[in-house]
């Protein structure tokens, strides 16, 4: 049981929660085998304390039933038009930094985004009109995992865009620009 | 007077409204970017003459290889010196060429330092010292004396094209206080009588003895020394019996 | 089934995640890292290598230090005095861009000392800033006023209540992409460390002193930089913006798309700033293997260009010899007819300068469906030994990140500073920082180093190459531990180019040969644009020549605009098909013309020089009747009975990987090997060379208007009137 327990655990947050009531049970039943690190005595359970082997056996099956991950599906139910899950792709990727500042704070999440459709200006106001329902759909992720997740979930069609931010770390130093015989000896001082 | 009424009024009134004064808009006299003028363009040569050439390779030569770009202020003062006391643009391209340098970093310093002049100006620059020791010792008079007789304006030219004006912060000869410089030469413990002596021999291209006008040789008291009037003491002035000899 | 299974959207959508991480390896591997010193960032501890900043080591313990003068990219100035921080047993605050940390160093970015002393920084700063916010155009994307909102005080002590005037300076000229508004500029001076260290052009300064400071030129002087646009992005307040977009939107208004840039062969990322389905203005965006995040002037300015000039609707010849707009069911049946009637083998399929990966490989099915053999690329490449059979032979194989480690570079016949003018940036920098020395064999060039000039005679490479030579730098190249030889793809051109890409060859081998490190690669050749390498890995023949003389009949240009076919060279009766964006040469000349879609229009595949694919992403619609290039050629293949077996985008990637799987994997980039093997087979055309090498782009004003984009921006026109002005000004 307690495998079936750490591997309850070991398993990704959706599927841990969607089995939490059970798993409450489990822990405080099975959680620690050694009596000896007990505040207290344990609760047992009379129904389980009574039950058949056999009845025991079905019941740890049910209960391991319920972990086993489900790919849930929300398509038929979300209620988005057909066409924009089969034919629209989304894109996973973190937000480049704003060329123009050097500040970097609203961009350590990644996003989701569909790819474009035709905009126009509105002839009324001059305000920007899409015809598309997913336009304005950025979720913020903490990883690409949750992202990927998400879309799996919505039925869309996804792809990873990696950023290629990554780069070795080069001490910066302000001597350097006084130096006496390299080219970083700057000409501005 | 009456400005220096306004001043303390306005100064009172300030006070109590504000905690903070706001600095005056003064401007800097001269302009820090270029613009091309009959005078000064880059257009026009500029050659250092023999004699500074040779002065130029005896500059260059201080500074180690690699490193020629030290001798910008000597050379852009050479180039000033030969060109009667201002830096014409073609002069700054001459020895940014001598240093092979960027441009930029020459115009850089030139219009860093206001010994630079980058502006044409009179053959004689007189430049009045108005800080507090001066100015105290009557500054003033002495300037209005210069204005008058040269006919210039501060930080301008006389009409005859022969003199320059500008008023300058403390030259460092408060001892002798009033002064003007004029080129090179410091001129001290003015009167107003005696600044215009000097203008006038100036006019004349004659060379008024520089120095202090009171009579003294250089800075010590008017009347005479007060304190080491007496002969210097010789060796072994109290030292203890015991470490004689 | 609504959608792709999960293994496959794993192995198509994102081959990222499966492909090895490709990483920089040459960085300093030998190099004994020293001992790391802890030091504590707001009782944070973090370990650093001695000799780190206050303000890097405290960005590694995720702090981010305010700053306006720092940038990690150029040299430490020290002089806004924003990044002011406490430091225990410090009597003061101190400077953390300028200072080392020192062992068991406590940083306080959080003290009162510190707000305190930001708190004044900032207060002076915005003593002498002009508060016209509201006509700014870095309004929403200002450094200074993000910075003065988090750290500024609530309140002023600087009155002006006698309207005696703030600080005022006067604004420069200094050519048409940049605007300045000098009174604006806080003297953080990154444009001038910039134009100084990166760009090359030391054309910025300081002058004055004092209250009179002022960042300018001194004179009337225009930037003459390929990288001018730059300065744009450094400068962290609205001094210096950018011209063509000056009072165009505001930040907050505008769609950012992620994409890729074609202008030039290095496929520098970029973000595409998009408002009403207009193409607004293009920012560069970070990619350390490419672009860092600079851009050129030519890939960040001619976005205008975009929207003159374009076809927007599918055009026939009429019977007085003038294109009239129709609708795509007659030009596409009239095409495809004109397609069936043609013998095959007398069709002639040229891919251009700018064509997609999707739309190549489409067109090359289509004529080979059709039973023709005749798909070419405009620019030439020999096809005597290897050919393009082998990809590292018309590849930059060192790859563009890792130029900046090598520590010597040989470049023949290409003038890098306007071909690519990114990769320049990186020789630069490796020529600043790792005093790693060039040498040119071409005409002489400003390419804004210092470099040996070998001379500019093709026979000097075969000297080289048989170590014959007695210049000093076959020394050079011999001692090197990381030597670098960039072939410039125009030099291929001529009679000569064969046995000039085998003397390369077998250079770059010798020396890869006696190399330390055998995993690094000498031999690099530069393309000149970003469709040819797609196009030769799809299996295009470099080269319209011997086709074009063989007499074709039908002429399909996909977007080939450089000139190389001509009404003059082709036959009377031959039927001239234009598939593109622009009206430009190949349009002049079609009778059947169908409207394509620009980079920004589509999600296309480009691969760059070094052989890199990477994605454009749709930003905007393609104007009135054009439509995206792959499927007009689908379409065709459909009326000519031919239909090709791809429906949708997935479908022609999947072909595109069967192909090469390098066409699909995206962002990455795969390391070449086979160069013995070229060079064996390269071996047997080694004939003397006598030519000289000469370069297309020479000057400043060739480099702005060398495609149909920039050629149709009138931004880029009035950078060449700007430049030819300049060249006349005696500054």
């Amino acid at each position: 049981m307690l495998q079936a327990v750490g591997r309850i655990a070991s398993l990704s947050k959706p599927n841990l929660s969607r089995s939490l009531p059970s798993l409450a049970i489990c822990n405080s039943r099975y959680a620690s085998s050694d009596p000896s690190c007990l505040k207290e005595a344990p609760i047992i359970d009379t129904d389980a304390a009574i039950a058949l082997p056999e009845e025991q056996r079905s019941r740890r099956a049910l209960e391991s039933s319920i972990v086993v991950p489900i790919k849930v599906d929300l398509s038929p139910v979300s209620g988005v038009p057909e066409e924009h899950i089969k034919t629209r792709r989304v894109r996973i990727y973190q937000p480049p930094k704003n060329a123009m500042q050097s500040g970097t704070n609203n961009i350590h999440h990644w996003e989701m985004e569909f790819d474009t459709r035709q905009r126009w200006e509105n002839p009324l106001m001059g305000w920007t009109s899409t015809g598309d329902p997913l336009s304005n759909m950025k979720i913020e992720f903490k990883s690409p995992d949750e992202a990927i997740e998400h879309c799996e979930k919505n039925g869309w069609c996804w792809y990873l865009d990696e950023p290629k931010i990554e780069k070795e770390f080069k001490p910066k130093n302000y001597g350097v620009n006084f130096s006496w015989n390299r080219r970083t000896r700057v000409s501005t001082k | 007077m009456l400005s220096s009424l306004r001043t303390g009024a306005q100064g009172l009134w300030r006070i109590s409204s504000r905690a903070l004064q706001t600095s005056s808009t003064l401007q800097h006299d001269s302009l820090f970017v270029h613009r091309d003028t009959p005078e000064d363009n880059p257009s026009i040569p500029f050659e250092f003459s023999a004699p500074n050439q040779k002065r130029v390779e005896a500059l260059l030569a201080i500074y180690p290889e690699g490193h020629k770009r030290g001798a910008m202020i000597p050379l852009l003062d050479l180039a000033q010196r030969q060109n009667g006391g201002w830096l014409p643009i073609s002069a700054m391209h001459k020895v940014a060429e001598i240093l092979n340098l960027p441009r930029m970093r020459v115009y850089e310093v030139a219009t860093f330092y206001t010994m630079f002049i980058r502006k044409p100006i009179g053959k004689y620059h007189v430049q009045v010292c108005t800080t507090t020791p001066c100015w105290l010792r009557g500054s003033d008079a002495v300037l209005n004396a210069i204005k008058e007789a040269t006919g210039c304006e501060v930080g301008g030219n006389s009409p005859c094209g022969k003199f320059s004006l500008s008023e300058v912060e403390c030259l460092g000869a408060c001892v002798n206080a009033p002064m003007v410089q004029v080129n090179d030469d410091y001129y001290e413990d003015l009167t107003v009588e005696d600044t215009k002596e000097i203008i006038e021999k100036l006019k004349k291209d004659e060379k008024p003895k520089a120095g202090p006008r009171s009579g003294r040789f250089a800075s010590e008291p008017l009347g005479g020394l007060t304190s080491l009037t007496e002969e210097p003491k010789g060796p072994g002035f109290g030292v203890q019996d015991a470490l004689k000899a | 089934m609504l959608r792709q299974p999960l293994t496959r959207a794993l192995a198509l959508g994102s081959p990222t995640r499966l492909a090895p991480v490709t990483t920089r390896r040459y960085a300093e591997q030998a190099q004994a890292q020293p001992e790391k010193v802890e030091v504590f960032i707001d009782d944070q501890p973090v370990h650093v290598l001695p000799g780190t900043t206050v303000l890097q080591a405290a960005a590694l313990a995720g702090v981010e230090i305010p700053r306006f003068c720092y940038h990690e990219r150029l040299a430490v100035a020290g002089n806004c005095r924003m990044c002011l921080v406490e430091v225990e047993k410090s009597p003061k605050p101190v400077a953390a861009c300028a200072m080392p940390v020192m062992k068991g160093m406590r940083v306080k970015t959080n003290s009162d000392l510190t707000k305190k002393a930001r708190e004044g920084v900032m207060e002076f700063l915005l003593v002498n800033h002009p508060l016209d916010c509201p006509i700014c155009d870095q309004g929403g994307e200002c450094d200074l006023q993000d910075q003065s909102m988090a750290f500024g005080s609530d309140r002023s002590r600087f009155t002006d209540i006698h309207f005696s005037g703030k600080r005022a300076v006067e604004d420069k000229d200094v050519g048409p992409l940049i605007k300045t508004i000098m009174t604006r500029c806080i003297h953080c001076t990154r444009c001038i460390r910039f134009a100084s260290e990166v760009a090359g052009v030391d054309d910025f300064g300081t002058t004055g002193r004092g209250t009179d400071m002022q960042v300018g030129t001194y004179v009337e002087k225009m930037l003459l930089s390929e990288l001018s646009g730059n300065i744009i992005d450094l400068c962290p307040v609205g001094a210096l913006t950018s011209k063509p977009y000056s009072f165009a939107a505001r930040p907050w208004e505008t769609r950012r798309i992620d994409s890729v840039d074609v202008l030039d062969p290095l496929g520098s990322n970029i973000v595409v700033a998009t408002r009403t389905n207009e193409v607004l203005r293009i920012l560069p965006r970070t990619n350390e293997e490419i672009n860092e995040e600079w851009l050129s002037d030519k890939s960040r300015f001619a976005c205008d260009g975009l929207k003159r000039q374009r076809l927007v609707t599918p055009m026939l010849k009429d019977s007085r010899g003038n294109l009239t707009p129709v609708e795509w069911e007659d030009a596409v049946v009239a095409a495809a007819s004109a397609l069936r009637d043609c013998p095959p083998d007398k069709i002639l399929a040229v891919g251009g300068e700018m064509a997609d990966a999707e739309s190549l490989v489409a067109l090359k099915d289509l004529v080979n469906r059709l039973g023709g053999e005749n798909v070419c690329t405009e620019q030439y490449f020999p096809m005597e030994g290897a050919g393009t059979d082998l990809r590292s032979s018309y590849l930059l194989n060192t790859k563009i990140a890792n130029v900046e480690d090598a520590d010597f570079v040989l470049l023949i016949g290409t003038n890098v500073r306007f071909e690519a003018p990114l990769l320049n940036a990186r020789i630069r920098k490796a020529f600043i920082h790792k005093e790693t020395d060039v040498a040119f064999i071409g005409p002489k060039v400003d390419l804004t180093y210092e470099y040996m000039h070998v001379g500019d005679s093709a026979s000097l490479v075969k000297d080289l190459a048989s170590g014959t030579s007695g210049h000093e730098v076959m020394k050079r190249l011999q001692s090197a531990k990381r030597p670098v030889v960039i072939l410039g793809a125009d030099q291929l051109k001529t009679k000569e180019g064969a046995a000039l890409l085998s003397y390369t060859q077998e250079l770059a081998s010798k020396l890869q040969e006696n190399l330390q490190e055998k995993d690094w690669k000498v031999l690099n050749v530069l393309q000149r644009t970003t469709g040819q390498v797609a196009a030769l890995d799809i299996g295009y023949k470099p080269g319209v020549g011997p086709v074009l003389a063989s007499g074709p009949k039908l002429v399909y240009l996909l977007g080939a605009d450089a000139g190389v076919v001509t009404r003059e060279a082709l036959p009377k009766d031959v039927t001239v098909i234009y598939q593109g964006h622009h009206g430009d040469q190949g349009a002049s000349i079609a009778d059947i013309v169908l409207p394509g879609a620009a980079y920004t229009e589509k999600r296309a595949t480009y691969v760059n020089a070094e052989g890199r694919a990477q994605q454009t992403l749709p930003a905007v619609t393609p104007p009135g009747k054009a439509r995206e290039d792959w499927k007009i050629i689908r379409a065709l293949s459909e009326v000519c009975g031919e239909g090709l077996p791809y429906d949708n985008l997935d479908e022609v990637r999947s072909r595109l990987a069967e192909i090469s799987p390098a066409l699909v994997a995206y962002g990455n980039v795969q390391g070449n090997n086979y160069f013995a093997q070229a060079l064996a087979l390269a071996k047997s055309v080694q004939r003397p060379v006598s030519g000289k090498l000469d370069v297309q782009l020479k000057q400043l004003e060739d480099f702005f208007m060398t495609d149909p984009i920039s050629r149709a921006s009138p931004t880029m026109a009035k950078c060449v009137q700007a430049v030819l002005k300049q060249k006349q000004s005696p500054y």
